[in-house]
């Protein structure tokens, strides 16, 4: 990078199904105003705000314009970023860019949704291509069906891999106060939920959550006088592909998918051959369980078809030596604007030390976080405690 | 003395948005050919050579004009597939359909892309499996109005078996 980027300082509200005690501007000024408390900073000290969320979803849009109170961007320069699901992971991107170019020192990023206030899923249905992408009432539960019965068609994984998935988040999001659905469940108890799409089960998909996060990042001067413990952005990468032509749900597919090229483009500029080993924890987007899986061999911590494998034997637990989604993950909460930030914020918390009682009880100096937007793109982020990490 | 629940204001509101969707130059030839003449077209592209689904005037990986247009067969296989157990609406028709059904990803013979829709089996495990040789069902030709809904489903070829796992 032209110049270096850290998060100085960052926030998130608590995230739940219900939140008829704020309007949406009143949502994303309590995580607006958590981050400026973390980066001891106000708001007249930022330069420029980038809000992201998806359009409609809250059955409004624009909301860069009309939020301008609660987010704070009033008489500065600011963008509006809608990306999907990679949204909050975007904001961050195009706030690390616009750091390291040297056009702006202190760059406010926010994530939110607040989708109880609007109808998800018609609004998704718009997402894709009119006629081919809207047909057969499947929506995300759909799509995410149809990769869990491929996987495990050419695997050999069971439904008990996915409810060890479901197990995970869950079990982790009860050490995270933030997190929406912090459940003590078992297996048993996922396999036995109610069978929403074969071979997805309630357990197997994420919530509808509302919340919000936002992050300070600034460049390399500002972070190292302003801040205590600076989390470097270290590399960014996004890999998009057509959508029907390269098929995600095709896990067979010898064709170059967008999960791991992004992967092997950051490794190249990183220099890492051996991820598992480089780095300490993963935050990655899964809003189904079969995705967690699946995530595993595109990023190379497996061989392909050995994902179900890490899960059984619980290599990606908190305790596990390649910890992933220690916060309870998408699984745990989604909101969706916010989702994609909230994995790069928690994997900052871990290598902080701040992560509270989902700290990975190891020494944490670098992480990866990955985002989902749509079914065929992708933003990776590599963070690290030091610029020599 | 009764402790007083807070209340907190929620108006409802429907947004009704009319649309029309502009098939436009490839799309436009694909949809008169399944309507008027049950075939179903992609486009090659001329580096790469796939047999792209729905046709579309440039191929993204190559970025050059895909020229050749190719009838696919209207046999595939299916490669992914679930039962529905959620009374989704369709948003192209705007009514739900009744849950449990099938639907899959299918590869028509001659195609690089995928095409999903419903499978007309029973939503039953023993019944329904990757790999599965499925045909197209058009609508009668008077019924038909130059939409994928043309397409009814996908029916499975007769004498068929799932192989044990």
């Amino acid at each position: 990078m032209k110049r270096n980027v850290a998060i100085i300082g960052g926030g998130q509200t608590y995230h739940k199904a219900r939140r008829h005690d704020v309007d949406q501007a009143e949502m994303v000024n309590e995580a607006v105003r958590s981050a400026l408390k973390d980066a001891k900073m106000t708001i007249d000290e930022i330069d420029l705000v980038i809000l992201g969320n998806m359009e409609f979803f809250e059955g409004v849009h624009m909301t860069d314009c009309w939020l301008v109170h609660g987010t704070g961007a009033y008489g500065k320069q600011g963008l509006k970023i809608t990306t999907g699901g990679t949204v909050g992971a975007t904001v961050v991107c195009a706030a690390a860019h616009h750091v390291a170019s040297g056009l702006f020192d202190k760059v406010l990023c926010i994530g939110f949704e607040k989708q109880e206030e609007g109808d998800t899923g018609a609004i998704l249905s718009g997402v894709a291509h009119p006629l081919w992408g809207r047909s057969l009432a499947g929506a995300a539960v759909g799509y995410f069906a149809m990769l869990g019965s491929s996987y495990m068609a050419a695997w050999g994984a069971k439904e008990e891999h996915s409810a060890m998935v479901a197990v995970k988040a869950r079990q982790n999001a009860r050490k995270n106060k933030y997190a929406h659905l912090k459940l003590d469940i078992t297996i048993e108890d996922a396999l036995n939920s109610r069978m929403l799409a074969y071979p997805i089960r309630m357990l197997d998909m994420c919530p509808a959550s509302n919340g919000a996060c936002a992050m300070i990042l600034a460049d390399e001067k500002t972070a190292k006088s302003r801040s205590r413990k600076p989390v470097w952005m270290r590399a960014m990468e996004t890999v998009h592909n057509e959508q029907f032509e390269l098929d995600w749900r095709d896990v067979l597919t010898k064709r170059s998918i967008f999960s791991k090229v992004c992967a092997s483009r950051l490794y190249k500029k990183l220099g890492v051959t051996k991820p598992a080993d480089y780095f300490d924890v993963f935050e990655v987007y899964e809003p189904a369980t079969w995705a967690e899986l699946l995530w595993y061999e595109d990023l190379g911590l497996c061989g392909p078809g050995e994902g179900f494998k890490l899960i059984e034997r619980g290599t990606t637990n908190i305790e596990g030596p390649l910890p992933v989604n220690p916060s309870g993950g998408v699984l745990s909460t989604n909101c969706i604007g916010a989702s994609a930030m909230l994995r790069i914020w928690e994997a900052a918390l871990q290598i902080r030390g701040d992560a509270g009682e989902h700290q990975v009880p190891k020494e944490v100096r670098r992480a990866l976080t990955t985002a989902y937007g749509g079914t065929n793109w992708t933003v990776m982020t590599a963070l690290s405690k030091t610029l020599d990490d | 003395m009764t402790k007083k629940e807070t209340e907190w204001i929620s108006i409802p509101m429907t947004v009704d948005v009319p649309y029309r969707f502009a098939a436009g130059q490839y799309l436009t030839r694909c949809l008169t050919e399944l309507r008027d003449n049950g075939k179903l077209l992609a486009v090659e592209c001329p580096e790469c050579k796939r047999v792209q689904l729905p046709p579309r005037i440039v191929c993204a990986e190559c970025h050059v004009k895909n020229g050749r247009w190719v009838e696919l067969g209207s046999e595939g296989t299916l490669v992914g597939f679930t039962i529905m157990y959620l009374p989704m609406t369709d948003p192209t028709t705007g009514k739900p359909h009744d849950p449990p059904f099938v639907y899959g990803s299918i590869r028509l013979d001659g195609a690089t892309s995928v095409l999903d829709h419903f499978v007309h089996v029973e939503p039953d495990l023993a019944k329904v499996w990757i790999g599965m040789r499925c045909s197209m069902v058009l609508r009668p030709r008077e019924d038909r109005i130059g939409d994928l809904n043309d397409i009814l489903y996908f029916d499975p070829l007769p004498g068929q078996k799932k192989l044990q796992a």
